[in-house]
Formats: C-alpha cells, sequence, structure tokens
C-alpha cells in the first residue's frame, strides 16, 4: 500500500515516533506504521482461480459425498424403522460412520448457507444430552431448530440412540419403542435436509457469489474461508476433538467429551479424517489424489512466504504431519486413551497448537489476512 | 538519589504515557516509604497482640448472595419471588426469607439490595437515585421471569424475547436482544461492589467517622475485636474485591478466578498486556494503605486510596469498552438474525459495564468520572427502538471513545 516511500526518511522518522508512544511498551503489539506488508502488486495472484478450484474441486464434491452417504444413512434409518432386525442395525450403523467420517470433509466450510442455519451446530454438537435425548424423544412435539436443541441432534445423538446399547439390548428394548425410531429417523431426515439445502444453494447461485467476491478484504470470499477453515482447526479439530477432553482448557481431563463416546472405537478415526481433510484444503488435494493447479500452498508461494528460509506451506505440512504422526498412536479409543494415558493426548495437542501459530500467526501475516474470530472468553 | 528523583519527576509529568509500562521506572510506592518509614508488608497480613485484625466476612457473604442470584436468574424453575428474595434477603412484606442454597447466606441478615447504590459519598444524601438504581435491579429481575421465562422454547427475534444461539450455546434474551442475567450480572460490579468500596469504605467520610481518627490513634479497638473501626473499614474495601479469595493475604495468584465479579474482571484486564500489572498495583495500595492505618499515617493512607479509585474505576471503563467493541465486532454484516447471538452477549456485558461506570471515581475531583446524565444516554443510544439489534457500529465506537476518553488508554488497547 504504501510501498513508495518505505524506505523514505519520513517513515523511518514516523517509526522512530512510534518507539517514544507508549504502545512501543507492550511487547505483542507492532506498531502499524512499521509493518512489513506484503505487496500484492508485484506478485499478483489469481484468486479467482482459487476460489474457483475451492468451489468446483473440493466444497461442491465434498458436500456431494456428504449428501449422498446421509441419503444412505435415511434409507437405512427407514429400513430399520420398517425392519428393526440385527442385520439392519448393523447397516444402519455402518453408514452413520460413512456419513460422519463424510461430514469431517465439509465442516470447515462454513460458509454461505452452512453459516446462515448454522449447520454445524445441527451437526455435530458433542457431548450430546444423554437425559435431554430420552426427554425430547418421548414428547409429542418438539423444536429441533432451537440453539437449546443443539445437544439432542445430529451425529452425537445418533452415536447415542445407536450404541449405547448392545444389539440384543436395542432389539428388546429400544427398537421397539416407536419414538425410538421415529427419532432417529426424524435425526437423519433432518441431517439430510439441511445439507441438502446447502448444497443446492452452493450449486443454484452461491458458487458464482462465492468466486464473485474474489476482493481481498475482510469480507472477500478468501479471507472469509481462509478464517473459517482456520476457526475450525483451532476449535473443532484441536480443541474439541482433542483439547477439551485431555483436560487442556479446564484442568482435569474430560473424558465424556470426546467426539463419538457411545461407539468408543471411532474418536481416532474420526479426528485423523478432519486432520486429513484440513490438509488438503490447504495443498489443495483433491479425494482422488490429484493435486489443483491453485490452492493456499501456491498462494503463499506467490507470497514469497517463508520462515527461516524454508517455505511456509512446507513448514505447515511438516507440523501437521507431526500432529498427525502423534494421533496415529492414540488408541482408537480416545475416552480409554483420556483414562489411561492422557499426557499423549497432551503431546497430541502440543503438536496441533504449533501449527496454530505457523497458521493463524505466519500464513495470515503473509496473505495479509485479519482474524475474524475472537476466543470467547468463557462466561 | 538525584538521579532517581529525576525519574520520579518524568514519572508524573509523563505518567498518561507511562502507566502501562512502569517496570523500568521507580516505583513510587517505594519512594513514599523511604520518606515516612512506614513499610508494607509481603502480604495483606495484619495483627494486634498475636491475633489477626482482618476481617470482612459480610463482604464474603454478599458475594456469595450474588452468586446466588445470577445463577437462580438462569434457572427457568425459579419463581419472580424467590429471585426477588435472594436480592434482598427478606420476604416481599418484609419477613426473614431463606432464599439460598447454602444456609450460611440465608442465617445472614445482610442483603445485596441494602448495599447496591449505598455508599456514604454518592447516595447518603441522594436516596432518589439510589432507590431508582435499586428498581432498575428489581425491574430486571422481574422481567426476567415475565418476559424471558415465557418463551424458552421460542426463538428470539426483533421485538420478540426469547432463545438464540452464541456459538454452540443458547443465550436468553428479551425483545431487544439484552440478557437481564448479565445486564444484573455486571451491574452490580458497579452498583455494589465498586460503589461500596471506592465511594464508602475507602473514603474519608467512613473511615474518619466519629472518633475513628482518635480512636485509631490511641489503638482502641472495637468491642469485642482485635482491630480499630478504620482498619475495619479499609479491610471491608478489601472484601468487596478479594472476599471470596481462598488465600486472602496472598490474592494475587487467583486474580480472576475467585468469583464472578469485581475480582474477575481485574483478572481480565490484568490478563490483557497493555493492562499488566494493574493487580500488583491494587494490592500493594490496599496493604500499603493499610499498613499507614496501623503507622497513623492518614496521608499516605489516602494517597493508597486514591490508587485504587482510580485502578478499579479504569478496570469498569476498560471492559466497558472490551465489550462493545467485541458486540461490534461480532454483528453479523448481512443482517442473519441467527447469527446476533455472539453480539448479544457481548453487548449484554458491555450494558453492565456501562451501566457501572456512573459509580467510577476520579480521585481528582472526588465524584464520578460519568454523571448520571452520560451513563443515561449510553444506555438509551444501546436500547432505544430494537435495541441490540438495530444498535449501529458508529453508536458502539462512539460510546467507546467517550469512555476511553477519561482515562489514559484507548479504545483499541481496550478492545481486544
Amino acid at each position: 500500500m504504501f510501498s513508495g516511500f518505505k524506505h523514505s526518511l519520513s517513515t523511518l522518522s514516523v517509526c522512530i515516533l512510534c518507539l517514544l508512544i507508549p504502545y512501543s511498551c507492550t511487547d505483542t503489539e507492532e506498531p502499524d506504521c512499521c509493518e512489513e506488508m506484503p505487496s500484492f502488486e508485484n506478485t499478483p495472484f489469481d484468486r479467482k482461480a482459487l476460489l474457483k478450484s475451492w468451489a468446483d474441486d473440493i466444497i461442491i464434491p465434498s458436500f456431494e459425498r456428504y449428501v449422498k452417504s446421509l441419503t444412505v444413512l435415511n434409507d437405512r434409518a427407514t429400513d430399520l424403522t420398517n425392519d428393526p432386525s440385527m442385520a439392519s442395525l448393523e447397516n444402519l450403523r455402518e453408514s452413520w460412520l460413512d456419513a460422519y467420517s463424510s461430514w469431517q470433509s465439509v465442516s470447515m466450510f462454513d460458509i454461505g448457507m452452512a453459516e446462515t442455519i448454522g449447520l454445524r451446530n445441527f451437526t455435530n454438537i458433542f457431548p450430546t444430552d444423554v437425559d435431554k435425548i430420552n426427554e425430547t424423544l418421548n414428547r409429542d412435539s418438539y423444536n429441533l431448530g432451537l440453539p437449546s436443541n443443539f445437544v439432542v441432534q445430529g451425529f452425537p445423538a445418533l452415536d447415542y440412540l445407536l450404541f449405547a446399547f448392545t444389539g440384543e439390548e436395542l432389539m428388546q428394548n429400544k427398537l421397539v419403542n416407536t419414538k425410538y425410531t421415529d427419532y432417529i429417523s426424524t435425526l437423519t431426515e433432518r441431517l439430510l435436509m439441511l445439507s441438502s439445502d446447502v448444497l443446492s444453494d452452493w450449486k443454484s447461485s452461491y458458487r458464482d457469489e462465492f468466486i464473485r467476491n474474489d476482493a481481498s478484504s475482510a469480507t472477500g470470499s478468501v479471507d472469509k474461508l481462509v478464517n473459517d477453515a482456520l476457526f475450525y482447526y483451532e476449535k473443532f479439530l484441536r480443541a474439541g476433538k482433542i483439547g477439551i477432553p485431555a483436560g487442556v482448557f479446564s484442568g482435569t481431563p474430560i473424558s465424556d467429551a470426546v467426539e463419538a463416546p457411545f461407539s468408543k472405537i471411532y474418536s481416532k478415526q474420526l479426528f485423523l479424517a478432519g486432520l486429513g481433510h484440513f490438509k488438503n484444503f490447504l495443498n489443495g488435494e483433491l479425494t482422488n489424489g490429484t493435486i489443483s493447479d491453485t490452492h493456499l500452498g501456491t498462494y503463499l508461494d506467490a507470497v514469497n512466504a517463508e520462515k527461516d528460509g524454508t517455505a511456509l506451506i512446507t513448514l505447515m505440512n511438516k507440523q501437521l504431519d507431526e500432529a498427525k504422526l502423534l494421533g496415529e498412536r492414540l488408541s482408537d479409543n480416545f475416552q480409554d486413551q483420556v483414562e489411561t494415558d492422557n499426557i499423549k493426548m497432551l503431546q497430541t495437542y502440543d503438536e496441533l497448537q504449533k501449527a496454530v501459530v505457523l497458521l493463524k500467526v505466519d500464513m495470515l501475516q503473509a496473505l495479509n489476512i485479519k482474524v475474524d474470530f475472537v476466543d470467547a472468553d468463557g462466561d | 538519589m538525584e538521579t532517581k528523583y529525576l525519574n520520579f519527576f518524568l514519572l508524573f509529568s509523563l505518567s498518561f504515557l507511562v502507566i502501562s509500562c512502569s517496570n523500568d521506572t521507580p516505583d513510587p510506592v517505594e519512594m513514599i516509604e523511604e520518606n515516612i518509614g512506614i513499610t508494607a508488608p509481603d502480604s495483606y497480613s495484619f495483627s494486634r497482640d498475636g491475633s489477626s485484625t482482618i476481617s470482612f466476612s459480610g463482604q464474603t457473604t454478599r458475594i456469595g448472595m450474588a452468586s446466588e442470584l445470577i445463577s437462580a436468574m438462569k434457572d427457568f424453575r425459579t419463581s419472580k419471588a424467590q429471585l426477588l428474595e435472594m436480592f434482598a434477603n427478606e420476604t416481599a412484606n418484609g419477613g426473614d426469607a431463606s432464599p439460598f442454597d447454602d444456609n450460611l447466606l440465608n442465617e445472614s441478615t445482610k442483603s445485596v439490595k441494602s448495599k447496591v447504590a449505598a455508599s456514604q459519598d454518592y447516595f447518603s444524601s441522594n436516596t432518589a437515585e439510589s432507590s431508582s438504581i435499586k428498581a432498575d435491579f428489581e425491574n430486571w429481575i422481574v422481567a426476567q421471569v415475565d418476559e424471558v421465562f415465557p418463551n424458552e422454547t421460542e426463538l428470539a427475534s426483533p421485538s420478540k424475547a426469547g432463545q438464540i444461539a452464541d456459538g454452540s450455546s443458547a443465550r436468553y434474551v428479551n425483545a431487544k436482544g439484552l440478557e437481564y442475567n448479565q445486564a444484573v450480572n455486571k451491574s452490580l460490579i458497579g452498583a455494589l461492589m465498586l460503589d461500596q468500596i471506592i465511594n464508602n469504605y475507602l473514603s474519608p467520610s467512613v473511615l474518619d467517622a466519629g472518633t475513628q481518627i482518635a480512636d485509631n490513634n490511641n489503638d482502641i479497638v472495637a468491642e469485642g475485636e482485635s482491630y480499630t473501626i478504620m482498619e475495619h473499614k479499609w479491610d471491608e474495601a478489601f472484601g468487596y474485591l478479594f472476599g471470596a479469595t481462598a488465600n486472602p493475604s496472598d490474592p494475587k495468584p487467583t486474580v480472576g478466578s475467585d468469583d464472578s465479579f469485581l475480582n474477575k474482571y481485574l483478572g481480565r484486564v490484568e490478563g490483557d498486556s497493555d493492562f499488566a500489572g494493574i493487580t500488583a498495583k491494587i494490592i500493594d495500595a490496599f496493604t500499603l494503605g493499610r499498613a499507614a492505618i496501623v503507622g497513623k499515617d492518614y496521608e499516605l493512607r489516602d494517597m493508597q486510596a486514591n490508587i485504587i479509585q482510580e485502578e478499579l474505576s479504569k478496570v469498569i471503563a476498560v471492559r466497558a469498552v472490551y465489550y462493545l467493541q467485541q458486540g461490534k465486532n461480532a454483528l453479523p454484516s448481512d443482517g442473519n438474525e441467527a447469527a446476533y447471538g455472539g453480539a448479544f452477549h457481548d453487548l449484554s456485558e458491555g450494558f453492565g459495564f456501562v451501566y457501572s461506570l456512573r459509580f467510577t471515581r476520579n480521585p481528582d475531583t472526588n465524584n464520578t468520572y460519568f454523571s448520571k446524565n452520560e451513563v443515561d444516554e449510553f444506555i438509551s443510544t444501546l436500547t432505544e427502538g430494537n435495541g441490540f439489534w438495530d444498535v449501529s457500529p458508529d453508536a458502539l465506537d462512539t460510546i467507546s471513545e467517550s469512555i476511553a476518553a477519561k482515562f489514559d488508554f484507548t479504545v483499541a488497547q481496550a478492545g481486544s
């Protein structure tokens, strides 16, 4: 922006003045005038092409796969209602895992209609509220659109309904109650309906709006989606899946707060899926293994984003791989891991946290993107 | 020494610049100690003939009552009568009430209400305003039950009370987007804790009342107690800030996590690097001021009171600006009604801190930094029309600027 007189004497003296005013004594904040902004004029980057690739190569195909997996889930829920057998229960459980894994590929795209309707809040808020689920499913009417009912729906509620009891118990005591099976169907139908709405909005109009909005500003699509992805990484991946159950924020481990605690053996799988999809998004890696021509990595390279002589994208990938490596060594069952050897959870968290610095400080600085979310102060 | 005095002079002349970075300048407290020979002990511990002279159980009790009140306001099973009894610790007819879970609180004859807007300096001859402030609290409490509780399972929208999402949790707001429980919680910080500390117990009008100077000079203790009345008054001020602290003789390590009121938000301000050190400054002033009472040096005592008055006023102002700015940043740009919840929560907290500004005190004038009219105007800007649903970012900035202008911090420093 002011690159014309970046090295001129007047700026130098402004900088010296900056040192004299009281901001200089807070070591966290750099005076605005002395900060070096990346100069986009010299290294043009085609943000429109980036947005197009995100929409057409990653976001829309991911939502398509997700909606497809929910269609199967919903059909199988209907099958179970019609024929409450062990076989249909197994089929339903399998499709639940499939759809839940697929969700991990779209959770970070909290933009457009997904943001407007609060898709993530209705899909994957955990821990779920077991007492409230039992109270709700026995009611004649309830409103799943209320924020106070985030905790009685989505995948976490289905985890409870389908896995908290053995197959025999479900057959004998639960699935004989039509309110129980109806509630399962209501939840799967709702997941399908909400995500179908989001997908059709992308296809009918939002895609074009998203790509058109290619400005480098807080309201531009690039800035917004990068913020969404980082918010997802920090709050839902790092904190939600690892940090909170490991007790990073509370001081005491909360093993009940893991993702999918009732099915027990999928928490690691879901975490690794989320981490993998996040890394794929950074690197423009598509599900078929090909790499798109334009992605955050190429954007960072275009602005010569480096740290200590190494490309920033390389450092970020290395750090995410480090986190993945530790994550892979955890038990399939995070509840178990927290209760028996929580240190390994904490170590995984630490590696995830190291990437936050690269992502939120170095990357955003290099791309001149302002963080648009704050950590709530918890009251 | 010469350099030290030069620095001291510089410190004074530049005090508007260097308040937040006093690490490398001589500590004025230390200078004063050298001059008059009174030394503050390392901890807030004072005794006479081997027994502690510190007591502030009444303050601990009131913090406990206020805590139960604000949690009960979020419990939809609570009745209006119960909430009002928790506020007044008596029945509507003035009879004895037992509204609290904690029986020690029920046994007490103290109450929150009797000390709301009740300081000697601001309200003893201003009972009209005092009673209208008490009425504000009662109105918020009643409205929570009348307006918000019936709409527990309704979505809030402009001019309709109900619930709204703030991240993954639900907040319950009135028709203007205000959480009454936050209004009560944050306004109590000003109307109860701050007002009692800085406009009552730390004021010469309370510390020196009656024969208290002569009594303190002659170590005449209160009947049946180990402390002089003056010592006790000072400790009661301390108790409104640290009365819920596990180890009050050294309250610094846990500041911010001991209650949901002034202690908590002193901790929050301390956590902002622009204001780091404020806790130590306040605790040091409390300790040296108390030592000054023991040493019969009332000038030194009042200098410490002034430090506390200024710094605690600043805590309120910083948090008011902080929440208004956070609320501004969280307002959805696209007008999506479902996305207002985060902003409403911030603005509800901001509302209470703005309300609390009335109780601040500028030691240079011994009067509030913000007149009743100024605060009323801020509040009316926040609540006019559909309230938080249509408050403009510009209006929030204007209020923030007006608040920061009275202190030595900027909106940017307080806002993040």
